[in-house]
This record gives C-alpha cells, structure tokens and sequence, in this order.
C-alpha cells in the first residue's frame, strides 16, 4: 500500500508561519478576486488599488499606520488571553467601553490641562475596558460560564452602551441631530507628533510602543509573566509547578479589556476627537485574527497589524475607486483565517508516500 | 452478590471444563509468525511466535513493558508489526486497522474502555452493528440480555455505561466483541480493575466462552490468575518469548515467578545505610478513589520505596502527597505541616520536590528553554519582588547543567532537544537545587540507559543526608536497590511495609506484588 | 375579546415568528455539536442563509427555491470549517469565529445591490380546523410554512438521536469518536454530516428572517440570532425540548421589544435593543451556575486526529 499517510513532525516547520502566511494570503485574494469578478469588478485593477491603498506611498503608509495602533493594541490583550487558552473575543466590546471611560473622563473633567487630562483619560479608559472584561472572567471561573459567548454578547452591549449614550444623554446638542458628544477640548485631543515630518501619526503609536515594551518587560522578567507564558504553555505543568491559574485568568482577561481600551481611547481623542459610534468598525475583531496568526510574539503582533490595516486601508480605497462595498474586508480576513488554520497543519503534521508495511 | 468474605486472591473452584477435549487437537485460528516491533530505539517485540488456538484460554505473562500489549496491540490491528505475519486460519492477512482485525473475527479489550458513557449498555454493544435503520430499544434489551445470559456475563442492558462499576464495563466490551461473533478475545490486564468477586465472575465467563469454542488471549503479569485461568502459558521479558508452557507442562508459581522476573541484576550500588532521624512526610488513613486506608511515614535519611505493579494506587498517592489532588479523607503532613497549609503557596526552598515519571507533559515544557524550563519550579528562589532575576537563573541553569551533566548543554534551546536522560536529568538536577526535604520520585530510571541509571541512583542516595525519599517504582531491582524500607503497594493498600534486611519478606516481594500474603497457602496450579 | 387579551395574544403570536429562526439555528447547531463540533459561525451561515434565500426568490418567484438554496449555502459554508477542523486538524474556536466574519462579509459583499429590494416570500395561512381551536389556534396557527415545518423538528432531532441508527452513531462521533472507531464507524465521516446538517439548518433559519419575517434583504439582518443560538445549545443542555422554550423565549422578548417600540414606549432604541443579548447572558449564566456544561457531548471541540 503505497498510499500517502499523514505523519506528526517531530519539529515545527522552519519559518513555517512564514510560508503559511503567505499561502494563505494567496489563497484569500484569490478567492476574493473571483468574488471581485463575479460583481463585475475588475479583479487585477482591484488588486492593484487595494495594494496602493494600504501601501503604495506615503500616505498610504500613513494612513495603515494609523489603523494600525488600535489593532496593535487590542490585539496584544487578545493574543495575551490565546496564549491561556481563554478565548476572549469580546476585544471589540472592551474597546467601546474604553472609549466611553475616556469620554466620561473628558466630560467629567473637561477643564484639565494636558498633563492631568491624558492620564486620567486614559486611566479610565482601562478601568472601563478591564472591567468589562473582568466580568466575564470573573462568570467563568466561579461558574463556569463560556467566555466566548460572555464576551462576544458583552461586545453587543458594550456597543449599544456607547449608541445610548451618544443618542442620548451625551448627545452634543448643537449637533443638528447626530449622535455624537461635542468635540473634545484641546487638552483631551491626542495630538500628532510631528505633522511636518510624520504627517498625522499620533502620540498614539508612542503609547503603542510603551505598551509593547512594557508588556514585553512584564512576560520577560515578572514572576507573573512568567507563570502567564509557562501556564499558557502547559496547563499541566502549570498545575505541577503551582501556578496561580484564576489569578491568571483574570489577569489576562483584564489586561486585554485595558488594552482595548486603551485603542478605544487613542481612537476617540485623537482620530475623531469626540466619541460617536462610528469608531466601531470592528479593530476588535480583526485583533484576533491578528492575535492568532502572531501568537505572542510581539513584533510579529506589530507585524500583522500593520499588514491588516493595510488590508483594510485598502478595501476604503476599493470602496472609494471601484465601489466596492465595505465588507470586502471582512470577506477576506475570514478567508486568510481559515486558511492559516489550515495551513498551521503542515506546522505539525506532513505526508508521506512511505508503505505502511 | 454473594456474602462471602473474599480475600484478594480469592479463586473460585474451577468448574469441570466439560468441552475442553472437543477443541483439543483443532489447528490454531490465528498464528503469529517472527513478530518484530521496535518504537525507534526501544525493541518492544522481537521474533515472535505464538499459536492461538480455539476452546483454549492462552495467558501471556510478563512484567510492565515486557511487549505483551504491543503484540497484542499489533494483533488487533492498532499498531503495525516492523516485520512477521500474522496467519488467520492458516492464510497470511494484513491489518491495517482494527476494523480489519475485527472483521477478522479478532477483538480486544484495552485497559481504557472504549464505551460511550451518555448511552445504555445495549446501545453501546450495538453501536455499529444493528442492522436496522430503526432502532428498538426493548428488543436491542433483549438480544443483549440473551447473549450476557449465555456467557454469564450479568449486565443490566437499559442501563447508562455511566453509572456501571469497572467490572460491568468490562462485561460490556465483552458482549460487544461478542456480539460480533469474534473467534479471538483479547483480555489486555482485565483484572486489574475488578474486585476479586468480579475476577471470579470473568473467569468463569472466560471458561464458558472457551467452552464455545473462543480463542481467549488472557494478558497478565499476576501470576496466580494465570494460573488459575490458563490453559497455555507464554512468558515474555524485554520483547522475547523465553517460555511457552501447554497445559500438561506448567510449572509451580515459583518457578514461573522466576522465569517472568528473570531477575537479572543489571545494577549495583552501593548503598550505605544512614541513620533515619526526624519524619519529614507522615501519611495517616489516607482514603480516596484508588486508595485504601494507605499510611506511612518517610523519615530523613531514608529512602522508602513503593513497589507494586502500575496501576494499584501508586499515581493517586502520588498526586495527594505531592498538592495535585486533594486528599479526600485522611492526612498527609509535610515537614510538619498540613497538606492545604503546605501547598498554598508556589513551591519554595527546602520543602517537597516531586520527580514525576511523566517527564515531558508534567515536569517540563517542551516547547520552552532550559531557563524558563528551569524556572517552573524554582522561580520563588529568583523572585526579586515581583520582577524574575533572570541573570542569576541562567547562571544557576549553567551550573546544573554541568553539575548534572545535561547534554546538550544549550541552555537557550527548548526541552524537546534533551534526549529522555538528559531531561531527567535537569528534572533532577532543578529540583535538588531548591535543597528538597522530602523527595517524591516517580519511576525515575524509567526509560533510561544503564550509565544514566547510575547517575540518578547516585543522586537519590546522596541526597539522603539531607531529605527523606519516597520512591515509587515499578522496577522491584531498582526498590531493593535504593530503598531502606519497601512497601509493597497492590489495589490502593499496602500489602506490607518491611525492612530491606528482612530476607524473608524481601524473598515473598513478588508475591506480595501479585496480592499474595506470604504465609498463605498457594494455589496449585 | 378585550384588548389586552388580543394585544396579548399578538405578542405570543409573534413571540413564536421571532423564536422561529433561531429555533432552526438552535437545532442545526445542536446537531452538529451532538457530533462532537463546535462550530461557532452560525452567525455567518445564517446570513448567506437569509441572503441566498432572498435572492433565489428573488429570480425564481418560488420561496421554497430559496429555502433550499439558504439551506445549501448555509450548509456549503460549514463545509469550510469541516475542511480547517476535520481535514486540517484547526482550531475549532477560532474556525467557527473566522467563518462567521467570513459569511457577515460575503452576505454584505452580495448583496449590497439589492439591500432594500422586497420580494414574495411565504405568507401566512391559517391551518384549517387548527386555527380555529381558540387561543392555541392563533397563537400557534396563523402563520406561514415554515413555521409549521419548525413544529416539526424538535420531534425528528429526537426521535432521529433516540432511536435510528445513524443518530446512535451521530452520537457517539460527538461522546467518543474512539469508541466508534472501535466499532467500525467511521467519526470523521459522521462529524462531516453533522458539520453540514447543522449549516443547512441555520441558512433556513436565517431564509426564515429575509422570506417570512420580513420579505426583504438588509445588511446585518441576523443581529446576533446566530450567537443567541450558540448560547441557546448550552442552555438547552443539548436537548431539542429545552431549545424550543428556549428559541421561544428570546422570540418574546423580541416580540415584546418590538411592541413596545412600536408603541412608543419611553425607552431609548439602544437599551431595548440590549435585551435579548442581557438575557442570552443571564440565561447562560442560569445554566451553567446549575452545570449546564457536564451536560455537553464529552468530545465537543476536540478533534480526531488522524491516525498514523
């Protein structure tokens, strides 16, 4: 029997994801391109846009770098959850409620100078992303609630928490009717950090790089982040070595729901300097695709977000030059998904045409 | 049930085999031919040949890891031989799958059941082989309840697998192969879950199928049921067959007992005695599932070693003493202090440190380095606050790792580049450095060469001057070896705890390992 | 009769045409957890469900061409999560998450042209002699097709999981694929069956929400029904009795949120739209506080992995 088999590896891939990655993308614009043609659009001109959209020039660039700090942010809470094997997906819930904590704190205090008002914002931006996702956390391991499904209806709430308060009580009454706040005051705006060299990129990526290096600090050198990598490794061996295990669930849960908030809050203040619900447009989600094909390597956690935002920066130019509707995006980030899960396959497992004698 | 007191090695009168001469003289219904089974270096199987007749119960005795599951595992189509045939019915076949060797008429009882709990014992025997579309639960009921009627194999059909003892599992993984109408029953260790009644009960089951016509294949390394249920007896030790005994030919338990252990000393140490001073590990009327009113104490300065066959009560006792599990009833103090008050925290300097023989899943990560491997255990020592003084623990890796000579010596690689030794090592090497108190070692040469055998030995002994050792081993040269004092574990109790120099009892270890209590009579075969 | 009492019987009325889709989704999920997967895009098939169903309608003219083509397409998109899970060994999680952004996208991708365009659709009918019976009658039937074919369900799944052979086998794909390897099925054969039952179940649930619900397509019309049957599963501990109260107890609140808009109730939109997903939270919470998840198939979301 000459049959091809399938064998375990011994050893991951070299470069595997590298390769798998770069199948699956393959595969996803393929796909997408036949979708392209049956809408009448012309796929290889459509690839060609979605490419000098997200990366062709500088503002190009610009503009995917800007996407790019949200879901960098979220992404890292998220691939921080992955890695306990605690399958928040309720980033996008997380970011909402940060973005209102840094309203509140903007239309509590409106009249903080800088130094005072960003911390605060901030601070409250977290508190509200952590705590949202800290309730979840907390229904899992005292009653054993499934997370995934807490979290993704705590996004739906999350989302028609912030839709009640724009519609409602923080409606900016000079707003002819639009749900959204005022606009921020000037302290509470975050500001780009040098418009004459780097165009409208903000001290947002700042906050990204300090978070990625502090978060690096913390997995590499602090008992916790420690017992978080080692515990996420193995459950077993956590369960041996002692480890901390509901601790570290919530934990991770909050540190996630922080971290989305602190992109919920980046993305009010500096992108569209007032809270309106247009801000949802899904980074949480894409986080996770993020967040699984990086695992918990931070630079290739920068890496993927970056090349998601382009992606999505360039589906608004298809939508822009070729009209082609919006979800485009999200047709191919489930396709590049399912392809990485399958190609993560030849990460453990190859064929072989050996007999099975 | 009966009310009669059974002792652990209770046998039931063995009933006239009233069709045992019919089958006597038929040609065997399955024949394996130079067996050869190696899992990359280890040999599990070499050169083996065995009839298996019909009307014939045929034992195969050997010690843990002697092949006697991998050739039966080959035979049922599960794993395939290296090289040999298997001949059914005279004609050379090839199993690709047990499904083939099932349709062969050749089924196995594994040690894990493969019983879908949530379903009734009549869905359960039936998965896969009603032939209606429809199913009819009274009379599913009813044909299972004729076939256990037949064999005497006693099972409530409408009852939830869920809610059986392990006994009537065992009875459904029969009646299913039954079902079936297999010819070859393999019984891989089927006792070892039962009470002695319900051994009882398979024996006589065992013969009344036998009676019918079946091939039975009975795996054991308990001598006395071999005896008592055999009607052929093959021995295995490390893969080969050393003997093969027909009824007219068996030998006394003693003799088997030595063919089987072969007692060949492969080691020596030399182990001086030290002094024992305070207990450092009690363990008082510990209750729970797998565990019998087990007690014991371990002193500093001693090495005490449960041996036993795997499987009766070590793992659990294992996982109470060492803060996995709970104990459900009973105390373990360590170092003094009660078990919930000693495991609150992460593990610490001079407190219990725990050598499992699961090496690879438990004791380390093996996607992670040799450091952060390290860590798992000792990162109390390198707390600095809240922060890891990572410096100072690579630089303690280094010294364990020439201390206890890990090769290779690549402290930036991950686990899974150490060979099995050399992971046991730095198991060891980590969890000395914390200056253990009591020292929990699990199988620890298991799979090891000879020289890394020695290094392990000569550290457990050495470290003695300082802790208390318990050693749990499936390896009795390796407890009589090492140990001060030996007890002799067998179905969740200890069937005795001696000293090493008492030679009657050392004498009586094998035995005792089999549930015999010397000085009861022993049962001809 | 009062008003109230006919105001009241309105709502059950429509309590049981809200609880219809997702009762369809809620089985079809079922089905294929009682197979051993978890496959958490019943969002996504229920979408391109609703979607294709409105488009077959609308090229056909015949709603029960759309029913089919829902019913195909959703089950053709579980297929992909058969091909990452059963085939290449992914995560199931993550499978099911991917192919529910991948179906909200292509619904949304397709269907742009025709948002807002109404098509025939099922209309309701009275059952004869049935619908006379008072109360019951109007609350149970008065209404279209498939809602009478959704009556019928609860009873198959069970009677097909109880007392059929391939349910037996079903079943034992999802407590033990090992066991039913051991009797000579083949589970990897099963769960693909249960992975494509449970697609086609949710493309009706979701031809339910664009060809009787309403008869139109808009973006984003399954609005979380998809989770809400996830979550429904578990809280019907994996029985087709349970799902039915539980289908139609979302259906109430979503008739009565409706209502109570309709009405002009002095309630923002946001907060009554919440609802349903604070009960999906509260419900869950209600069921596994009692151990609703020991009641799960033993193997669910583990897959088999290929023998070597």
């Amino acid at each position: 029997m000459f049959l091809p088999r399938v064998v375990k590896r011994q050893e991951p891939l070299q470069w595997g994801s590298f390769f798998i990655f770069a199948a699956a993308l393959v595969v996803s614009l393929g796909v997408s391109c036949a979708l392209l043609a049956v809408h009448g659009k012309p796929p290889l001109k459509a690839l060609a846009v979605l490419w000098s959209g997200g990366f062709g020039g500088p503002f190009a660039l610009e503009d995917t770098l800007l996407k790019s700090i949200p879901i960098f942010l979220c992404s890292l809470g998220v691939a921080v959850s992955f890695r306990m094997q605690v399958w928040n997906i309720g980033a996008e819930g997380q970011f909402a409620l940060g973005a209102v904590g840094a309203t509140w704190a903007v239309l509590t205090f409106p009249v903080l100078p800088l130094w005072a008002m960003m911390p605060v914002m901030f601070l409250c931006a977290a508190v509200a992303g952590g705590l949202w996702a800290a309730v979840p956390a907390v229904l899992r391991l005292r009653f054993g609630m499934n997370e995934i499904i807490s979290t993704l209806m705590f996004n739906y709430i999350g989302i028609l928490f912030l839709q009640f308060l724009v519609y409602g009580v923080w409606k900016d009454p000079t707003s002819f009717g639009f749900p959204m706040t005022s606009i921020f005051p000037k302290a509470a705006i975050i500001g780009p950090i040098s418009p004459a060299t780097l165009g409208r990129v903000h001290w947002g990526l700042a906050v990204c790089a300090g978070v990625a290096v502090l978060l690096a600090v913390f997995l590499k050198r602090t008992r916790l982040g420690f017992e978080l990598l080692a515990g996420g490794e193995n459950p077993r061996a956590a369960r041996y070595a002692r480890m901390p295990y509901n601790l570290l669930v919530l934990l991770v849960m909050s540190l996630c729901g922080a971290l989305a908030g602190f992109a919920g809050c980046i993305e009010t203040s500096a992108t569209v300097n007032r809270l309106q619900p247009s801000i949802m447009v899904g980074y949480g989600y894409t986080a996770i695709v993020v967040a699984w094909l990086s695992r918990l390597r931070i630079t290739s956690i920068a890496l993927f977000a970056f090349l998601l935002a382009g992606l999505r920066v360039g589906v608004e130019h298809l939508q822009l030059d070729l009209q082609v509707p919006a979800a485009f995006g999200g047709i191919l980030e489930g396709m590049i998904l399912l392809s990485v899960l399958a190609g993560q396959f030849f990460d453990r497992y190859r064929f072989t045409l050996k007999g099975r004698s | 049930m009966s009310d009669t007191p059974h002792t652990p090695t209770a046998v039931a009168p063995e009933p006239p085999r009233r069709a045992r001469e019919a089958h006597a003289h038929l040609p065997p219904v399955v024949r394996l031919e130079g067996i050869c089974k190696s899992f990359g270096k280890v040999r599990a199987n070499h050169d083996i040949t065995l009839d298996i007749r019909p009307g014939c119960i045929k034992a195969l005795l050997g010690e843990n890891g002697a092949g006697k599951s991998t050739l039966m595992s080959i035979l049922a189509g599960k794993l395939r031989q290296d090289s040999g045939s298997i001949l059914v019915d005279g004609a050379p076949t090839l199993f690709a799958s047990p499904r083939d060797a099932l349709r062969a008429g050749i089924g196995m009882v594994y040690q894990h059941f493969m019983l879908v709990d949530s379903m009734t014992v009549a869905e359960n025997v039936l998965l896969g082989q009603s032939p209606d579309m429809v199913l009819r639960p009274a009379r599913m009921r009813d044909e299972v309840a004729a076939l256990a009627e037949r064999y005497g194999l006693v099972v409530d059909p409408a009852a939830r697998v869920g809610g059986l003892s392990m006994g009537e599992r065992q009875r459904v993984e029969i009646l299913k192969l039954l079902y079936r109408d297999s010819r070859v029953l393999i019984l891989d260790e089927p006792t070892a879950v039962l009470t002695p009644r319900e051994t009882d009960q398979l024996f006589e089951a065992m013969w009344r199928m036998a009676d019918q016509g079946k091939a039975l294949v009975f795996i054991s390394h308990k001598l006395q049921e071999v005896l008592t249920v055999a009607d052929e007896i093959a021995i295995l030790r490390r893969g080969e067959v050393v003997d093969q005994f027909s009824e007219a030919d068996v030998p006394n338990q003693t003799v088997l007992a030595n063919r089987m252990v072969g007692r060949d000393v492969v080691l020596q140490v030399d182990a001086k005695r030290l002094t024992p001073v305070d207990t450092v590990l009690s363990v008082e009327h510990l209750f729970g599932p797998g565990l019998d009113d087990v007690s014991l104490t371990v002193r500093r300065g001693e090495i005490v070693a449960i041996a036993g066959v795997a499987g009766n009560g070590q793992k659990e006792l294992v996982e109470a003493i060492c803060g996995l599990t709970r104990p459900a009833s009973g105390e373990v103090r360590i170092l003094g202090r009660p078990w919930r008050e000693f495991f609150a925290g992460p593990p610490g300097r001079r407190g219990l440190a725990y050598i499992p023989e699961d090496r690879q899943g438990l004791a380390t990560c093996r996607q992670l380095d040799l450091v952060d491997n390290f860590l798992l255990t000792t990162r109390n020592l390198f707390a600095k606050g809240m922060f890891l003084d990572r410096t100072e623990a690579t630089n303690a890796v280094k010294r364990v790792v020439w201390e206890y000579n890990v090769q290779p010596g690549d402290i930036a690689a991950s686990a899974r580049a150490l060979s099995g030794g050399n992971l046991q090592k730095l198991v060891i090497g980590r969890e000395f450095f914390r200056k253990p108190e009591v020292i929990v070692a699990e199988n620890p040469t298991q799979g090891l060469d000879i020289s890394a055998t020695e290094e392990v030995w000569g550290r457990l002994l050495e470290a003695r001057s300082s802790a208390g050792v318990l050693l749990v081993t499936g390896d009795l040269n390796e407890a009589l070896e090492l140990a001060d004092r030996i007890a002799v574990m067998y179905r969740g109790r200890f069937m005795d705890v001696f000293d090493k120099d008492d030679t009657a009892k050392v004498e009586a270890i094998g035995l005792m390992m089999a549930g015999v209590r010397p000085g009861e009579p022993e049962t001809e075969a | 009769m009062d008003m109230d009492t006919a105001l009241l019987l309105s709502i059950l009325a429509a309590t049981v045409q809200s609880g219809t889709p997702i009762l369809y989704a809620t089985l079809g999920e079922m089905f294929t957890e009682r197979s051993g997967v978890l496959n958490l895009g019943v969002e996504g098939m229920m979408i391109v469900g609703a979607f294709t169903a409105f488009l077959a309608t609308h090229l056909t003219g015949n709603p029960w061409a759309g029913v089919l083509a829902a019913g195909l397409c959703g089950g053709g998109l579980s297929l992909l999560h058969g091909i990452v899970c059963l085939i290449f060994q992914g995560n199931q999680v993550v499978s099911g998450l991917a192919l529910t952004i991948l179906g909200l996208g292509l619904a949304d991708f397709l269907g742009t042209p025709y948002v807002g365009i109404t098509t025939t659709g099922f209309q309701a009918f009275a059952v004869p002699v049935l619908a006379d019976i008072p109360v019951l009658g109007t609350i149970f039937f008065r209404h279209d097709a498939l809602v009478y074919l959704s009556y019928l369900l609860p009873p198959l799944f069970w009677l097909f999981m109880a007392r059929t052979r391939p349910g037996l086998a079903l079943r034992a794909a999802g407590e033990h694929p090992a066991a039913a390897s051991a009797a000579g099925l083949s589970p990897v054969r099963i769960r693909w069956c249960g992975i494509f039952t449970g697609g086609f179940l949710a493309g009706i649930g979701g031809a339910y929400l664009s060809l009787a619900y309403t008869h139109l397509w808009t973006n984003n019309m399954t609005s979380g029904r998809g989770w809400i049957a996830v979550a429904l599963v578990i809280f019907a501990f994996w029985r087709p009795g349970r799902a039915v109260f539980g289908a139609y107890l979302f259906g109430g609140v979503m008739a009565l949120q409706l209502r109570l808009q309709a009405m002009g109730a002095n309630l923002p939109s946001s907060l009554m739209l919440m609802l349903p997903y604070a009960l999906t939270v509260l419900v869950l919470l209600a069921s596994s506080a009692r151990g609703g998840g020991r009641a799960a198939p033993a193997a669910l979301g583990v897959n088999i992995e290929p023998e070597e």
